[in-house]
């Protein structure tokens, strides 16, 4: 096997090193109406952190996919133009003595995560670690959730958030993965009982119960701690990934109805018994019913989506502060996509959200070539977790969805999501890199 | 006078930004594609086989240590030279197990081996279903099925 020149990787790299720096340079003629250099340190160290990565997987002889990395570099890179343009004193780090503004601290994370994920694309050489050791992956998993309730503290009326050291993390977050990795090897494991199963109640085949409460038992105590922290999105998200994968191992209809039902009932039941489910669902049905108090950010959101229109406002033009503050609230993380659609209109969103699609394409992709059960379910689940959570966030801002808080993978600000994107990815190309190399799958 | 130059600059830059965006698509959508006619052709050439089970460990020899042996509907597996899958180990019985493919999965029977079958570490007592990556011991001889 001669060296992986990594080449259609490559030929993408080229145009997208240019849309940083071309990104920077136009917001900051629009700001400062001269054509002083804007902050090309930031887009130099971005494109230092493209090409690094490109050279050690060549060098590694990584044969995992080759369209995964750019598409989330070209995501990344619209994400940071966008944190550029807002206020950088929104969010940042202070740390040795140097004040990093949000798009620097963005880029740390950036760097941080490209380690992260070329540790496990590289390192990760069969998936024993993973797929024998799944409760204790389980138990992981609760106990980052026990931390959460004992020792997190609240930001916006959701617990989510635990201090270390000089930063704040989510542990929900990393949960996600170790969730998706426990039930892919679940499942792996039962998958040929659960799909031939013949119970019957009614209409309705019914799963061998024995062989799924443990999965559905943990499952349960997940949602109702998530649902408790007051973090509706990531419970939405978990649930959405745990009824795709479930239907994917077992290929069953009837699965994915009970689920929806279930989904139905328990939405209903929540919206019943929670304040904080109610008032987001009423803001989603009428935002002009408290313009000013509680439907304050849809609304502003829908202004913001207007003023952008079919070819937007143009970068640096956007009406994104008004009086001193932004005019939407949480413009940098929950709302980062209306801040492009503003700026950039309906074809910068749509190329954005098609860059998404890339990303997602390809994860099933790897999951289909994936040589064994556990290594396709485990794709599935991390791809379907990244694309559900980009339409959840997309949905909200655009109030097809009520919405519910979480991050756009690769584009809002936020070090624990860009952090775990990373390993997600890392996991995928891993995966990718063993079915090239055992079955000389394309790559 | 230079501020309508700037403007113009301002506004053909807007523009080229966007561009580029769409640039890097129709890149994405060309690679894309070119990945789609060439999975279609591998597809073409491996689409007669319905399973192989890849050799791990086999002391005996027979089959050798990292064989991919491609399995038909119906394999029977023994020290018998008869069976479809023959295998030269003084723990195997003469007809040993039988593997079949029914509907959309893989069965492993055991037929009254003497030192039984395994399937990823446990022994089986009755045909059990398997998923592709499972690992079957029979006698000393470790095995992978895959699709």
């Amino acid at each position: 096997m001669g060296i992986a020149w990594r080449g259609a990787e490559l030929r993408l790299l080229v145009p997208i090193l240019l849309v940083a720096p071309l990104g920077f340079i136009v917001t900051n003629i629009a700001l400062t109406g001269t054509l002083a250099a804007g902050p090309l340190g930031l887009a130099l160290g971005y494109g230092v952190v493209i090409l690094v990565v490109h050279v050690v997987l060549v060098l590694a002889r990584h044969r995992g996919d080759q369209l995964l990395l750019p598409a989330a570099w070209v995501t990344g890179a619209i994400g940071l133009v966008a944190l550029n343009r807002l206020p950088q004193d929104l969010a940042g780090t202070s740390a040795l003595g140097f004040d990093l503004g949000m798009a620097a601290t963005q880029l740390l994370w950036f760097g941080i995560g490209a380690v992260a994920m070329l540790v496990i694309a590289i390192g990760l050489r069969d998936d024993g670690l993973l797929r024998h050791y799944k409760y204790s992956w389980a138990a992981i998993g609760i106990g980052l959730l026990l931390a959460t309730m004992l020792f997190g503290y609240e930001v916006n009326g959701a617990r989510l958030w635990i201090n270390l050291g000089p930063v704040g993390f989510q542990p929900g977050e990393l949960l996600k993965i170790v969730l998706v990795i426990f039930i892919a090897g679940y499942l792996a494991e039962t998958r040929t009982v659960l799909a031939s199963a013949r119970m019957r109640i009614g209409f309705l085949s019914i799963p061998p119960l024995p062989y799924l409460l443990p999965m559905l038992a943990l499952f349960g105590i997940v949602m109702l701690v998530v649902v408790r922290l007051n973090d509706l999105g990531t419970a939405l998200l978990f649930f959405g990934t745990f009824l795709t994968m479930l239907f994917v191992a077992t290929g069953r209809r009837s699965y994915v109805l009970i689920g929806l039902i279930l989904f139905v009932a328990g939405s209903f039941v929540a919206y019943e018994l929670f304040d904080h489910v109610a008032a987001r669902i009423d803001v989603w049905l009428d935002p002009f019913a408290d313009p000013l108090g509680a439907g304050y950010q849809q609304v502003r959101a829908l202004y913001a989506l207007g003023r952008g229109g079919l070819f937007g406002q143009g970068l640096g033009q956007g009406l994104v502060t008004l009086g001193g503050s932004t005019t939407i609230p949480y413009v940098h993380t929950d709302f980062i996509f209306t801040a492009i659609a503003e700026e950039l209109g309906l074809i910068g969103s749509l190329a954005l959200l098609a860059f998404v699609a890339v990303i997602v394409f390809r994860g099933l992709r790897i999951a289909a070539l994936a040589r064994d059960d556990f290594s396709a379910l485990l794709a599935t689940g991390l791809t379907v977790s990244l694309g559900l959570q980009a339409l959840i966030i997309v949905g909200g801002n655009t109030k097809l969805f009520p919405l519910t808080g979480i991050t756009l993978p690769f584009v809002s600000y936020g070090g624990s999501s860009i952090l775990v994107s990373f390993i997600m990815l890392g996991l995928l190309l891993s995966i990718s890199h063993r079915s090239v190399v055992e079955e000389g799958a394309p790559s | 006078m230079t501020g309508d130059i700037l403007r113009l600059l301002l506004l053909v830059l807007q523009l080229g930004f966007v561009a580029l965006l769409y640039l890097v698509l129709g890149r994405f959508s060309a690679a894309l594609l070119r990945d789609l006619r060439n999975a279609e052709r591998a597809q073409a050439a491996t689409r007669s086989g319905i399973g192989t089970l890849t050799v791990i460990d086999s002391p005996g020899g027979e089959p050798l240590a990292g064989a991919v042996i491609a399995l038909g509907p119906i394999n029977s597996i023994g020290r018998n030279v008869n069976n479809t899958i023959y295998i030269e180990d003084d723990f195997v019985s003469t007809n040993h197990a039988m593997l079949t493919f029914r509907g959309h999965n893989w069965y492993l029977e055991d037929q009254g081996s003497t030192n039984g079958t395994y399937v990823n570490g446990h022994r089986i007592d009755r045909p059990v279903a398997l998923s592709s990556g499972d690992e079957l011991t029979i006698g000393r001889v470790r095995m992978r099925l895959e699709r």
